[in-house]
């Protein structure tokens, strides 16, 4: 289920904390975006998380031909090396224009934390209107006697520690964009 | 390290070296002002009252079960491969988190932002045993290359400016920084900091929740350095303390709706995070992260079991009674706390820190209110912080010489008015024929003499009361008028512009002559006995069944009658029976002719003149009276002109501005500046203490600007 009222309200919030927000229909847009953003920004590496083999492998085919290259996991190795990294969200809150990732896996947290670009697909009908409607998802992964890492995230990095003035970008990533996948619409 | 200081000759030096840091004085007092003017944007839609409330009431139900929290806590955890510990105090746990380290061969350490760690200074006792610590947090880092303490608990670096934060960097990166770009300057931070990550071996966090059911914790973060602290070093140890412990997920949410807004002006932070157990780590022999977590007693258990400052472990380290407290943006969080810092840390010290490092610093509160206003948790700073002074004075088993002549005279109503009548005289020759004493006699130090003092009336309004008492035939309202001393013997023509606004609305006065002090005075000396022993004698004297109300014109007596003598009686099997009712019948005089006789503008002549308004802290915080006074300048005609900061304490505060009179004359310096920016002809104000203050003030400017009671001003509007 789309609304377009939540698509909405998610993308004023994040756009409110300095995300660039898009709308996107296929895997193949947000490879294209990637790549485009990190030729941009003068970058020469991408990593993705949480893609099927065969996106992979077109990820991989679209930045060698636009002469990056895609870091294969582990990531631990390419700690100094990660510009941009490729994300597929676990869900989103339209209040506060928040993203949720299950950031578990060793290579997830450090290809978010470490990049200096997040780009983040999130798919529309993982879009919820608040932590209420959160709640019990989370606290199942919460309660399950398995070690977890689950992660909000509100924009980029941010501080204001040096005479109160925001500065976006100190340790973890320094842009943050969104990329909303509207299914069934392509 | 951090030096606070322990007696009040040192503490008073401290605070004159602070007064003099003009880039200090000036940061604090431009974010006193722009956190409270950004608060409204930030809390739009959120109901802060009934969540405040809510999270109040159940950090409360949760403060009896801390032990059996945490059992739950644990075994849902160590389910999960974490392994839980518990340290009965500071040293203890200095000793486990260094154990953990030296078993797994730690040599190098990074750290997140944790204030239960600078609790327990931590960092000391891990380099002492040879580890490499690194601040990883930018305001954390730079204090640290300081050696200094935090001076916020949210930003602990914002007693330093660009330029002294750039001076370091270059020294620290042997590069010329270019002080002026604070990007900049994060950046390099940013470039300094990454190999640390990558090269420790343990990394330290603290916690903002513990959450029972799930055996999770969660941090509320916004640079991301905590997030590469729990991620990269093989080992992870989080110090907790017990109060952290929440019951369940929803607990996490409710507070997560008042945390970043109190701390930070966000709707959330940039990284919320959960992490639970021994997460997957390439770095760890094992694969898993070696993950430990520390839980901190250190007192809190204890406390958790005490009636009366149990509340304090509500908190949930926002920042904000540091934010709005005027004292505070005057000398900076360095004197305003020992570790933990604001209106929560005068109080924590006693319990965390010993009553040496609190005994200086937890007498320097006005009584303004402003922090308890903002509380996210609901709790009574200001009271509890005069509860605290007093365990202090009783730990030390002192009597401080100004408490017993206090308790002495105050208790023995005559006694006490017989020395203010004599003070009249004693005064005289200061005064000469001068309304005021503008120039105080060479045994008072210089510092007192930032404002003129008034003299005390020749008759005061107690000797005025039988010609003046009027006699009204079929009333409507009978009011028991409680004058105050400050009334009573300063300022008797405030009582006489009551009276005088009262004729003709068939309001019956009566001035019980048995009326005291309210007690006031002696609450803020920590004297409680004496307090309730005035109580009574005012109670005793006005006996609420013979009033509709009991009226008085000063706004710190009302708010003291009204809320605080409910507070001083707390759990007192000699707590008079009509207590409560005695209470319900307290006005304060705005609202009583803007609400009770409903005054009109027929009544009055309309000059039109210039009025600007002083809100006492009293009055708006400790009454919440807000809209009327303004109400009653517009309806007795005049114009009401708004200036900067209203709301903000005068700097009076009865004796405070005797006992630290250079911070009482800064907070009256920015009032007055701020009233002079308006074009008000008159300063109007609803107490007679800021009368005091910022009449005496305005004298020592030479202004033309007047400075009345309302009263006054709308006895003198009447047609
Ligand atoms: S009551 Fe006022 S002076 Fe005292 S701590 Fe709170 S804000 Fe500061
Ligand atoms: S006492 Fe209240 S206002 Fe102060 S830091 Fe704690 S929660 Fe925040």
């Amino acid at each position: 289920m789309q609304n377009p009222d939540l698509i909405r309200q998610m993308k004023e919030k994040a756009e409110a904390v300095q995300v660039t927000v898009s709308t996107i229909h296929t895997m193949e847009d947000a490879f294209q975006y990637t790549v485009d953003i990190t030729k941009k920004q003068g970058g020469r590496t991408v990593v993705a998380a949480g893609l099927k083999t065969k996106e992979q492998g077109s990820l991989k085919n679209e930045c060698e031909s636009s002469g990056l290259r895609l870091l294969e996991f582990p990531l631990r190795p390419h700690a100094n090396e990660i510009h941009t990294s490729l994300t597929i969200v676990d869900g989103g809150v339209a209040e506060t224009g928040t993203l949720v990732l299950d950031s578990t896996s060793e290579d997830v947290r450090i290809a978010t934390m470490l990049a200096e670009t997040h780009v983040a697909v999130l798919p529309a009908s993982k879009i919820k209107p608040d932590t209420t409607a959160l709640e019990n998802e989370l606290n199942a992964v919460l309660k399950a006697d398995v070690p977890s890492y689950t992660a909000f995230i509100t924009g980029a990095s941010r501080t204001a520690d040096i005479e109160r003035v925001l500065a976006i970008g100190v340790h973890g990533p320094q842009e943050l964009h969104i990329l909303i996948m509207e299914e069934n619409k392509a | 390290m951090i030096k606070t200081a322990q007696d009040m000759k040192s503490y008073k030096k401290q605070l004159k070296e602070a007064l003099a840091d003009k880039f200090l004085r000036s940061a604090l007092d431009n974010f006193n002002t722009a956190y409270r003017e950004n608060r409204p944007t930030v809390y739009e839609g959120v109901d802060f009252e009934g969540i405040k409330k809510e999270i109040a009431a159940g950090k409360d139900s949760a403060l009896p079960h801390f032990i059996e929290m945490f059992e739950e806590f644990k075994a849902k955890a160590e389910a999960a491969g974490a392994k839980v510990h518990t340290a009965k105090d500071a040293r203890e746990a200095n000793q486990i988190i260094a154990a953990i380290a030296k078993d797994n061969r730690v040599k190098k350490i990074i750290k997140a932002k944790s204030m239960t760690a600078e609790e327990i200074f931590l960092n000391d006792h891990l380099e002492k045993k040879g580890f490499t610590v690194t601040e990883t947090d930018l305001g954390e880092w730079i204090i640290q290359l300081r050696r200094e303490g935090p001076s916020h608990m949210v930003m602990p670096a914002i007693h330093l400016s660009r330029y002294q934060v750039g001076d370091l960097f270059a020294e620290v990166t042997s590069e010329k920084q270019e002080s002026e770009n604070i990007d900049k300057l994060v950046k390099v931070a940013r470039k300094q900091l990454r190999p640390a990550y990558l090269e420790a071996d343990m990394g330290i966090s603290g916690a903002n929740f513990a959450i029972a059911e799930s055996g999770a914790l969660g941090l509320v973060t916004n640079e991301g350095n905590m997030r590469l602290v729990t991620t990269l070093p093989r080992v992870h140890v989080a110090l907790v303390g017990y109060d952290k412990l929440i019951p369940d997920l929803k607990s996490m949410f409710r507070i997560l709706k008042v945390l970043p807004r109190n701390a930070t002006g966000q709707a959330i932070t940039s990284y919320v995070t959960w992490i639970k157990g021994a997460v997957e780590c390439a770095s760890s022999p094992g694969s898993r992260k070696e993950m430990h977590i520390v839980f901190l007693d250190n007192g809190r258990l204890a406390l958790a079991r005490d009636p009366v400052f149990s509340e304090s472990l509500r908190c949930i380290r926002c920042g904000a009674c540091a934010n709005v407290c005027p004292i505070y943006s005057k000398v900076g969080g360095h004197k305003y706390g020992h570790v933990y810092i604001g209106a929560i840390g005068l109080i924590l010290t006693l319990f965390y820190h010993g009553r040496e490092n609190d005994r200086a610093i937890v007498r320097n509160c006005i009584n303004c209110q402003a922090c308890k206003e903002v509380c996210p948790v609901d709790i009574d700073l200001p009271h509890l912080i005069k509860k605290t002074h007093r365990a202090v004075l009783d730990q030390e088993g002192r009597t401080p010489v100004k408490n017993f002549l206090l308790a002495k005279v105050m208790k023995n109503r005559k006694l006490f008015h017989f020395i203010l009548r004599q003070s009249h005289l004693a005064q005289k020759p200061l005064a000469g024929k001068e309304p005021m004493i503008r120039h105080l006699p060479h045994f008072f130090e210089k510092e007192h003499g930032f404002r003129s003092l008034p003299v005390i009336a020749k008759t005061p309004f107690r000797d005025q009361w039988k010609q003046l008492r009027p006699q009204v035939v079929q009333p409507k309202y009978t009011i028991g008028f409680f004058a105050g001393c400050a009334i009573d013997f300063i300022y008797p023509e405030q009582a006489r512009a009551l009276l005088k606004l009262l004729k003709g609305h068939r309001v019956q006065v009566e001035f019980p002559m048995d009326q005291t002090c309210c007690g006031l005075p002696a609450l803020m000396a920590a004297e409680e006995k004496t307090a309730k022993e005035v109580a009574l004698q005012n109670i005793k004297a006005m006996q609420p069944r013979d009033y509709d109300y009991i009226l008085t014109p000063c706004a710190s007596c009302g708010s003291h009658l009204k809320h605080n003598y409910l507070k001083i009686f707390d759990r007192d099997p000699a707590a008079p029976a009509n207590l409560e009712a005695f209470m319900d019948k307290i006005i304060d005089f705005s609202s009583f002719m803007a609400n009770v006789l409903k005054i009109s503008p027929e009544e009055f002549k309309g000059t039109g003149e210039k009025v600007a308004y002083h809100a006492p802290c009293h009055l708006c915080r400790g009454l919440q009276v807000v809209e009327e006074p303004r109400k009653l300048i517009e309806i007795a005609g005049y114009e009401y002109v708004q200036s900067k900061d209203e709301d903000v304490c005068c700097g009076f505060g009865g004796s405070y501005s005797v006992d630290f009179p250079e911070i009482s004359a800064e907070i009256l310096k920015k009032k007055l500046d701020n009233v002079q920016d308006s074009d008000a002809r008159l300063l109007v104000t609803d107490c007679p203490g800021c009368v005091i203050q910022l009449r005496g003030g305005m004298d020592k400017r030479g202004t033309k600007i007047q400075v009345r009671h309302i009263a006054e001003i709308l006895a003198e509007a009447l047609k």
